[in-house]
């Protein structure tokens, strides 16, 4: 039997993550010394309330090879089992190196680590194609086939309201140059191949929301398309609308970033993945 | 001939003397630092001839700056004999000085009129009716779309009446008699042509400053005989206006008594000043190589090559080299080689480039650009040459902050009352380290400025997105992708121009009644995208009555505070309007420019 694996990166709930099949390894968020498991000892709405008010930065943390070896093991009970794990990007997190650590305990072919080259609702695009695939009985090869090709044509637009929680987790990368200095820039990031880059600079979130509209529609035809945001729901709401207005025949979901990728996106954010039609 | 006018002043250039049937580079050498001190005497009275009450960029002042730097040159000329030379070297020099858009066309009429006598030792009267319409035809070509009632105008009828004393027989007397009548004439009918002229009881000014340049120089001209007045003549005495002899300009229209030179002068200071990340963009080095036997072509390649902006003139007896280099020595040391070598002079272009322009300064004597003369250090490594830089505009350090923060190379200091010169932008652009800059004059008198900077540089591809002011720049440098050619940015930042507006709030330097509005001097104004939209008393009672007329409510309010703003003022205003505006976003920054006290950007 093909088990999927991922990490609490994926911003699944256990909800969804039941519905797809998926199992989930949490990453680890500290507050100084207190420490929570991603998605399991606090929610979301408790997260980016300590976020903004707390005087200590959150850090977060990859999962141990232990803690994917343990998994691992509970899934290949079966002679015929394999494990295809799916993660954020390596560029992102050490997450993936974990799960590649882990792996290498199995013998050759059981476990199949796949880089994502992506984060959050750009995960969920390639773990819904993959639990298709699964259910259809395609291979563990033949799976970790489909997601190489399809997490090429995969990008995550994320507009962010501030670049303070990027700069402060050191995760801005090339988009430092995109910093706005003394003005309050908003910029719209993309996460394309493992990539942070900068796409374009806004001043107010109607801007931005614009800008988002006009980088999807020069997409092209589209396969899927998955929405996140850290703490504005009525404004993601409204940029939903206004992406169901031009894809009507999608199924465009909605869902509340999570602590690990939250602490660097900061409240505010709105993020769109898009996965292009092959 | 189109010159009479009753009660123009007569001019007696003519008198019984003997024709001034030709003259050489001495005499036009005269003829020129006469005019410029005509126009310093008058500066002020040009200045004050602004159609709006708000305290712009002083077209006496940008006229004096440029036609000083052409002096400068023309002191320098290859061959002082030679009129050619000496006009040359002139319309050079005031296209490296030529600040705002008055400045600009004075450059180009001075490369008009250095065309119509290139490569003639002496000149006669057709010879300079001809330059004087060549130099009218230069200068209608460097505006797109050349107005009527402007310098331009003044320049095409003084070229005009010119052709017409020459066709008629006359001397070079008779010929700039009659073009300076004309250009006196065609001032006049200024307000005629254009309606904000006449709306607002005034004389086009940079039109104006070319007839008292005019003047200056036939006047001059008329003094001197067939000698040649040497390079040390005094001066003639400049008449001033308002003065006896020469009337005010407007005085005919019966309706503006001339404004006192005084008013609106307070606090206005010119800064001519680059600020950039790094320092350094070289020494400006000068001299001149003796002969006999120089092998003119062999150095001016050999020496052109160890430079930028490299200008090398003249012959194989006298050779004068002047050029941008990172490696003073080096050239010295080739030049030497090849002859004997003096006029040494090294200037370090950001210490030039630093040094403030007081109005107050450019009202003495000349003081020569001696800021940093010596020879320094050779310039630190460069950084690796990028692919597109930003040079932007820009007053106050506050914006050169926020310009820097959003990813400017180069800032040039300068804005509404101090408009940089080609020669600042082009350090700017050069500072930029790129092959291809855009710049951001964020002034709309600027823009004209900008757009001549690429014909001073081969090397660099020279963009201009014409920004009119500072959010419109800001807006246009948040649109910029470093990824993408100079062109798909031009394009992208020239569409950002229009997403946003402008509100700039400062005080009326006088009463008037211009767009329909009664104001009086020290009145607080809105000029909204250009206009002005309000006035009044208050700053926040003029923003609101502007933000009130509005038809759709922006999302976004950036307010920027001038200079001289207290902290907790701006402070208190923006919580108002907050207060006033619970819908609209407001964000609040140091912008530190003079004369307007906030500046408003709407989105």
């Amino acid at each position: 039997m093909l088990h999927l694996v991922t990490d609490s990166t994926s911003d699944l709930l256990a909800d969804g993550a039941r519905e797809l099949g998926v199992s989930v390894v949490p990453l680890t968020v500290r507050f100084g010394e207190e420490q929570f498991l991603d998605g399991v000892d606090m929610d979301a709405d408790t997260f980016y309330r300590r976020l903004t008010t707390s005087a200590v930065s959150p850090t977060t943390s990859q999962p141990s090879p232990e803690q994917f070896a343990e998994l691992y093991r509970r899934l290949l009970r079966e002679d015929g089992d394999q494990v295809v794990s799916l993660h954020i990007a390596g560029k992102l997190s050490g997450t993936l190196q974990s799960a590649s650590l882990a792996a290498q305990e199995f013998a050759p072919g059981r476990v199949h680590p796949v880089d994502s080259l992506s984060v959050s609702a750009g995960i969920q695009l390639l773990l819904r194609q993959a639990a298709r695939d699964r259910d259809a009985g395609v291979d563990a090869a033949g799976v970790v086939a489909n997601l190489e090709r399809a997490r090429e044509r995969l990008t995550v637009w994320v507009l962010l309201d501030t670049l303070t929680y990027l700069h402060r987790g050191g995760r801005i990368g090339r988009a430092q140059a995109f910093l706005g200095g003394v003005l309050n820039v908003k910029p719209l990031l993309q996460v394309h191949l493992g990539e942070v880059e900068p796409v374009a600079r806004v001043r107010s979130r109607q801007q931005g929301m614009a800008k988002v509209i006009e980088v999807i529609r020069a997409l092209g035809p589209l396969q899927s398309v998955a929405m996140m945001h850290t703490t504005v729901p009525e404004a993601a709401e409204e940029l939903r609308a206004r992406l169901v207005g031009l894809l009507p025949e999608m199924d465009i979901t909605l869902g509340q970033l999570g602590p690990v990728v939250g602490t660097y996106g900061g409240p505010g954010l709105i993020g769109v993945a898009t996965l292009k039609a092959s | 001939m189109p010159n009479a006018e009753p009660g123009a002043p007569r001019l007696t250039l003519a008198a019984d003397r003997p024709p001034l049937t030709e003259v050489g580079g001495r005499h036009l050498n005269y003829g020129l630092r006469t005019a410029l001190s005509w126009l310093q005497a008058n500066q002020d009275v040009i200045n004050d001839l602004n159609v709006f009450p708000v305290p712009d960029g002083d077209t006496g002042s940008n006229m004096y700056l440029t036609l000083r730097s052409a002096v400068e040159d023309a002191q320098k000329a290859g061959d002082p004999q030679s009129a050619g030379s000496v006009m040359q070297a002139a319309a050079h020099g005031s296209l490296m000085g030529a600040r705002g858009n008055s400045g600009v066309i004075l450059s180009q009429i001075l490369r008009g009129f250095a065309q119509g006598l290139a490569g003639k030792a002496r000149v006669d009267a057709p010879a300079v009716a001809n330059a004087l319409q060549e130099a009218s035809a230069v200068a209608y070509k460097a505006v797109m779309k050349p107005t009527e009632g402007t310098i331009l105008t003044v320049v095409r009828e003084a070229g005009e009446a010119a052709r017409g004393a020459a066709d008629a027989g006359g001397d070079i007397r008779a010929v700039l008699d009659d073009a300076v009548r004309e250009a006196h004439a065609s001032v006049e009918r200024t307000p005629e042509l254009l309606a904000v002229l006449r709306d607002a009881g005034v004389v086009d000014a940079g039109g104006f400053g070319f007839a008292v340049i005019l003047e200056g120089f036939a006047r001059a001209l008329a003094e001197t005989g067939g000698e040649a007045p040497a390079d040390d003549a005094p001066v003639m005495a400049a008449r001033r206006v308002g003065e006896p002899v020469v009337r005010a300009p407007g005085e005919s229209l019966g309706a503006t008594p001339l404004r006192g030179a005084a008013a609106g002068s307070e606090g206005r200071r010119g800064a001519a000043a680059v600020a950039a990340k790094d320092e350094g963009w070289g020494y400006c080095t000068e001299f001149l190589v003796h002969g006999p036997g120089l092998d003119f072509a062999a150095l001016r390649d050999e020496l052109g090559a160890l430079g930028e902006s490299s200008l090398v003139v003249g012959d194989e007896e006298l050779v004068r080299v002047h050029i941008h280099t990172g490696d003073p020595a080096g050239l010295i040391a080739a030049a030497a080689a090849r002859g004997r070598l003096s006029k040494l002079k090294v200037e370090d272009m950001s210490a030039q480039h630093h040094e403030v322009l007081e109005r107050a300064a450019a009202s003495e004597a000349e003081t020569g650009r001696s800021a940093g003369e010596h020879l320094g250090t050779p310039r630190k490594a460069a950084a690796p040459r990028k692919a597109l830089g930003v040079v932007s505009v820009a007053p106050g350090d506050g914006f050169r902050q926020i310009l820097e923060g959003l990813g400017v190379d180069a800032v040039v200091a300068g804005g509404q009352t101090m408009n940089p010169s080609i020669e600042d932008l082009l350090t700017g652009v050069r500072s930029a380290n790129a092959d291809a800059v855009i710049i951001l004059p964020n002034n709309k008198n600027v823009i004209l400025t900008a757009q001549q900077v690429h014909q001073l540089t081969e090397e660099i591809g020279v963009h201009v997105v014409p920004s009119r002011n500072l959010p419109q720049g800001i807006s246009a440098m948040l649109a910029l992708d470093p990824g993408v050619d100079a062109d798909t940015n031009r394009a992208r930042m020239e569409e950002a121009l229009t997403t946003v507006h402008s509100l700039e709030v400062t005080r009326a330097v006088r009463d008037s009644s211009a767009d329909g509005q009664e104001i009086k001097a020290g009145d607080v104004i809105a000029v909204y995208d250009g206009r002005i939209a309000a006035s009044g008393s208050e700053d926040l009672a003029v923003i609101e009555d502007v933000l009130g007329g509005l038809d759709t409510e922006p999302e976004l309010i950036t307010v920027y505070s001038g200079a001289g703003v207290d902290a907790g003022a701006a402070q208190a205003l923006v919580e108002a309007l907050r207060g006033r505006h619970p819908d609209i976003e407001f964000e609040l920054h140091d912008g530190g420019q003079e004369h307007y006290p906030y500046i408003l950007s709407l989105e």
